[in-house]
């Protein structure tokens, strides 16, 4: 009988986005029953499923092209194994919780038929993502997602900004997914198949091939699709515009699980991923998360700071996997990915409940003292804040203690930039907190604030309870469990737990809460009680510079401008004046020219005739003397 | 009477029957045009349903003969490489009578040349003899140029239908001097097609024959394909046609020079394809690369459709290039996938241009919110025409980047820039300009598709692509023997599915 589940799992949100395009755009309370009822299912059947064990693979075929020599074969298939079991439970988790905010924050928007279509049909791409068993199923659901993420982030499509982001994020994404398709065919060049299970066993069966400098480059070339999906440097730029969607959206797509999936698919190839490739990787994932955290902390947009900080946590899990080496084992990297899913969706959903009551106003400079007014959005905020920051014992401070360990034991200089990392978050979220819901109230809205209806605030509380807790329920051996790596037996019990990491990796631990508490210190020194924002002023043009996120958009547009742009102007003029211009039309000139020339001749006229008669028999009798 | 001989004949039936008709009855020429082209339709729907895939020969064949001395012949029959034009030209062509009622003069002689060339172009493309394969085609071509002379609109229109008369007839000219060329250097004694194609299979074409002869068809069908650079007549010929005529024209008779070089040029003269196949698969760059980039600069709507429907050509060529069979059967794939979606896209932008009088695209903007159902269908047909998987463009977009992998790296790295880049650049661009955004006071009073007969066309065009998209083995199971066919009948061995590049040791 679960044959059927993860079918049902993927096709009933197609079901439900489907159902509501065709029949339901008009009908608010149908369309959203339609919706979260199949995302809702979905998670009670992934449960379900979860709970069973169940493990192996289930497949029809696509396309299949064969001449007998050599073959082309597509599957759409599903892959259970812990890897896809556990995301299975982030992504419809989350995304019920999500769901069911999104009814009560979307509730007086006209278009809420097509904001819960592309919802569904966002949840069936991302759980496409996840079952995948080949790599041209993985890529068209890869796409499917980025049409889904347009969709959304353009959901108003009228404002300019939105429309603008939506195109934006969909382009910059096409760049990774150039790279990314090319890899895949060169996978299939070399090795005959996309079918991950046969690339494994092939890979296990010759450990030489990983030296081999041809699948080094696709793995290069693979990385570039997570860059692009994952918003990693150099193609991060997309991420923040794309807080121009709703901000369930926002919660949803761009922080807990469609960014992620670059980060996913990455341990799913991670077989195929050699060294050179992991170190690249590696490095990507440390600067990404550096720049961001820097880029985040002179952002006064509540949405754009969650939004950095979506950026720099990507990074640590980019950089996990790259650290864990060659046949590693990148656990840690899914294990923040989960407990980042839990509060990043956490603190979006809170901003989200902060925006609603201040009516759209994002600027936390004209927020303040809401803590108050709205104690629930502040206290489950206050949880996420804390495990993003790595205070123990929240969700945060296991999966962080773990990737610090990873880069500790590995590379010095990650480790450094990591823990440096960890301070800035600590200092950008609590520089959140003292502006937006502690301190002076800044302008006359927050009087007016006032708690959010339930619908908004239970799925607040429901996220509260994993991001507190979800650091000792073993999500990190289960992950390991993927990987094949004899792990160290779990310490049993809630101390144990909590003591284990200081004992087993002490340095990583400690330097983890050292920077926490500095960046805390930090923020508290220069934010506490503060209207005005005084790092501008002690830094100068550096904090233009990380407020103007080191001008990146602009040199891509110059670059895009020089390039691209140029060559369509270039393509353009020549098609325009040489090809149809003086080719096309110089051909028709010049045969209408000669008609009217040779049109003088026929004048009618006895004596020119023979005049030219005359000539022509000169000049044949001089060519035939002559010669 | 077989399946194919009636869904050929009932058109030509219907023009009959319209011109026999009294000028005066106006709702009769359209009933009658929508009834025969639907019968068409069905019959094809038919055809490729019923149709045994895995089969390599040819079925619901017809054969009468007809004149003896000269072994010429009604011969009907499809196989993988037709069955599933036949079907989307019968699709577009019901879609595109639907879609006339934008015409509102001299409907009798419209509908009687919309007949007539649907009629050619079916026939066209179900049959096996050279005699009416190269006849049906001018057929068809004949009654274009007179619609755009004469329904067409714009400023120059008469530059269009004189230019696009030129090109085209041009193009056939030449592709008819090398057919000719073919017959006399195969010493044929027939206008068969699979007989000659026997017989040269067994006593071969000399081989300095076919290096000049297989340029001829490749240049002249090529022309007819709108083949870089010889494209310049398609972007401003569809720009000036009548909806309609762009639908069939775009759609489907464009394909007709594809047809031929797979059904013709690859098998008969294999040697002549090794040496010039490697020249389209660089001028397939052209259509790709260059048009996509000419693409980016359109300001108006038809010309951006246009130049991406000459780009979207690069595909086909490249496939067929390939010489592979994952790349040939995706050439096939993207014929069918293109057919479906340029008819689409220039039925919108013929309801657009009703609605607004205008396509330039910086008048536009917002038009989503006053058109929900026609919007986000014109949103849909930009994204299949950027490659999103679930429309079938992706499935053989995709195909033809694998299999030419491994004989022509460099280009394939190119054309996928192109498919997933400067495609996505334009067509996004276009959604932004044109949907998005605020909306322009002076559009208020635009109209939606007002009612289910309205939608149709557009819908049925919609859930082609979208079958074939999400099912494309309706498709590939039906095109790989045929296509496995051309392949070994040019690369000479019996395993060539694609020169995989070996793994270095």
């Amino acid at each position: 009988m679960t044959g059927i589940f993860p079918w049902l799992i993927l096709f009933l949100p197609l079901l439900a986005a489907a159902g509501i395009t065709l029949f339901a755009l008009d009908h608010r309370a149908v369309s959203a029953r339609l919706s979260i009822g199949a995302v809702v299912i979905s998670f009670a059947l992934s449960v379900a499923l979860f709970v069973h064990g169940t493990r192996g693979e289930t497949r029809f075929n696509w396309i299949s092209l064969s001449d007998g020599a050599a073959s082309w074969i597509v599957d759409i298939g599903l892959r259970l194994d812990p890897l896809s079991l556990m995301m299975l439970l982030v992504v419809t988790g989350v995304g019920s919780a999500i769901h069911i905010y999104s009814y009560g924050y979307m509730h007086d928007d006209p278009g809420v038929g097509r904001y819960f279509a592309g919802l569904s049909l966002f949840t069936f791409s991302m759980l496409g993502i996840v079952l995948a068993t080949n790599f041209l199923m993985l890529f068209i659901f890869w796409e499917l997602v980025g049409v889904s993420s347009w969709l959304l982030i353009g959901f108003w499509f009228e404002r300019p900004a939105a429309a603008d982001a939506a195109k934006k994020a969909f382009l910059t994404n096409r760049v990774g997914d150039f790279g990314f398709l090319l890899g895949i065919i060169l996978v299939w060049a070399v090795l005959g198949t996309m079918d991950f299970g046969q690339l494994q066993k092939m890979m296990a069966a010759n450990p030489a091939l990983i030296g081999n400098s041809t699948i080094g480059i696709a793995g290069f070339l693979i990385f570039c699709g997570a860059a692009g999906k994952s918003a990693q440097f150099p193609l991060h730029v997309w991420l923040p515009d794309a807080m121009e969607g709703p901000t369930p959206v926002s919660a949803l797509i761009h922080a807990a699980t469609m960014v992620a999936a670059g980060v996913y698919m990455l341990c799913r190839v991670h077989f195929m991923l050699a060294a050179d490739a992991l170190e690249f990787i590696a490095w990507i994932g440390g600067i990404t998360a550096l720049l961001a955290a820097l880029m985040a902390i002179q952002q006064n947009d509540i949405k754009r700071i969650l939004a950095y900080s979506t950026l720099s946590q990507l990074g640590y899990m980019v950089m996990t996997v790259g650290l864990s080496g060659v046949g590693g084992n990148p656990s840690a990297a899914m294990f923040h990915l989960t407990t980042h899913a839990f509060f990043k969706a956490l603190l979006f959903l809170g901003a989200g409940s902060v925006i609603l009551a201040l009516h759209h106003e994002q600027d936390i400079w004209k927020m303040g003292g809401l803590s108050k007014k709205m104690p629930v959005t502040f206290w489950t905020f206050m949880i996420a804040t804390l495990a993003l920051c790595g205070v123990p014992p929240f969700s945060g401070f296991f999966s962080k203690d773990e990737i610090l360990a990873t880069a500790q034991r590995t590379s010095p200089a990650l480790f450094a930039l990591g823990v440096a990392v960890a301070g800035l978050t600590t200092f950008y979220m609590f520089r959140l907190i003292f502006v937006a819901f502690t301190g002076p109230v800044k302008s006359q809205l927050p009087d007016h604030a006032h708690e959010s209806p339930a619908v908004i605030t239970l799925p607040l509380v429901a996220l509260a309870v994993p991001s507190l807790l979800a650091g000792f329920w073993g999500i990190d051996r289960f992950y390991a469990s993927q990987f094949g790596t004899g792990e160290a037996e779990a310490a049993t019990g809630w101390v144990a737990q909590l003591t284990a990491p200081f004992a087993h990796a002490p340095g990583a631990a400690f330097g983890g809460l050292a920077a926490v508490v500095i960046g805390f210190l930090a923020a508290f020194a220069l934010y506490w009680n503060k209207v005005q924002d005084p790092l501008p002023a002690m830094l100068g043009v550096v904090a233009r510079w990380l407020r103007d996120r080191f001008y990146f958009d602009e040199l891509y547009a110059k670059l895009i401008a020089a390039t691209q742009d140029a060559l369509a102007t270039l393509a353009d003029f020549v098609d325009r004046w040489l090809i149809a211009g003086l080719f096309v039309k110089g051909t028709h000139g010049s045969v209408e020219l000669t008609g009217r020339l040779l049109r003088l001749v026929q004048t009618g006229n006895l004596q020119t005739y023979s005049l030219m008669f005359v000539a022509g028999v000169a000049v044949l009798l001089l060519f035939m003397l002559i010669r | 009477m077989g399946l194919l001989s009636f869904l050929i004949l009932c058109p030509f039936a219907g023009a009959v029957l319209i011109a026999l008709t009294p000028r005066s009855f106006n709702v009769l020429f359209r009933l009658i045009a929508l009834l025969t082209t639907f019968l068409s339709f069905a019959a094809a729907t038919w055809v490729f349903f019923a149709f045994h895939p895995g089969a390599t020969h040819v079925q619901f064949e017809e054969f009468c003969p007809w004149v003896g001395a000269l072994r010429i012949g009604w011969h009907l029959g499809v196989d993988g490489l037709n069955v599933a034009l036949v079907f989307m030209a019968a699709l577009v062509a019901f879609a595109a009578a639907c879609c006339s009622w934008e015409i509102k003069e001299r409907q009798k002689e419209f509908y009687l040349l919309l007949l007539v060339m649907t009629g050619g172009i079916l026939g066209a493309f179900a049959s096996l003899d050279l005699f009416f394969f190269y006849f049906f085609h001018e057929l068809a071509l004949v009654p274009t140029f007179i619609m755009i002379g004469v329904w067409g609109r714009g400023e120059n229109r008469n530059y269009a239908t004189f230019k696009m008369t030129i090109y085209l007839s041009l193009g056939a000219l030449i592709a008819l001097i090398g057919l000719i060329a073919l017959y006399v250097a195969a010493g044929a004694r027939t206008f068969d097609i699979p007989e000659l194609t026997r017989d040269v299979a067994a006593r071969p074409i000399a081989a300095s024959a076919q290096h000049w002869i297989f340029p001829l068809l490749m240049f002249g069908f090529g022309i007819l394909v709108s083949l870089w650079p010889f494209h310049t007549w398609a972007p401003l010929g569809y720009g000036a046609a009548p909806t309609p005529t762009a639908m069939l024209h775009a759609g489907v008779l464009k394909k007709f020079g594809l047809y031929g070089l797979l059904r013709i040029a690859l098998p008969l003269l294999p040697e002549g394809a090794q040496r010039w196949l490697p020249v389209l698969a660089l001028l397939c760059l052209g259509n790709l690369l260059y048009c996509g980039l000419v693409a980016i600069r359109q300001k108006n709507l038809n010309l951006l459709i246009g130049n991406s429907s000459v780009a979207h050509m690069g595909f086909v060529f490249l496939g067929i290039a390939s010489l592979s069979l994952v790349g040939v059967t995706g050439a096939v794939v993207v014929m069918v996938a293109h057919g479906l979606l340029a008819a689409l896209a220039f039925a919108l932008s013929g309801y657009l241009q009703n609605q607004l009088g205008t396509l330039e695209m910086e008048q536009m903007g917002g038009l989503l919110r006053k058109l929900p159902f026609v919007g986000t269908l014109l949103a849909l047909a930009m994204f299949a025409g950027c490659g999103l998987p679930g429309f079938a463009n992706f499935a053989g977009e995709v195909m033809v980047l694998f299999g030419a992998w491994g004989g022509h790296t460099t280009v394939v790295v190119l054309a996928a820039w192109a498919a997933l880049i400067v495609g996505a650049v334009y067509m996004l661009r276009a959604i932004r300009t044109v949907l998005h955004g605020p909306l322009p006071e002076k559009w208020s009073g635009v109209a939606d598709a007002p009612h289910a007969w309205r939608k149709l066309p557009f819908a049925l065009l919609l859930a082609g692509l979208l079958l074939f998209g999400c099912v494309p083995r309706l498709l590939t199971d039906r095109i790989q023997p045929a296509a496995l066919t051309v392949v070994r009948a040019v690369n000479g061995t019996p395993a060539a599915l694609m020169a995989t590049t070996q793994l270095p040791r």
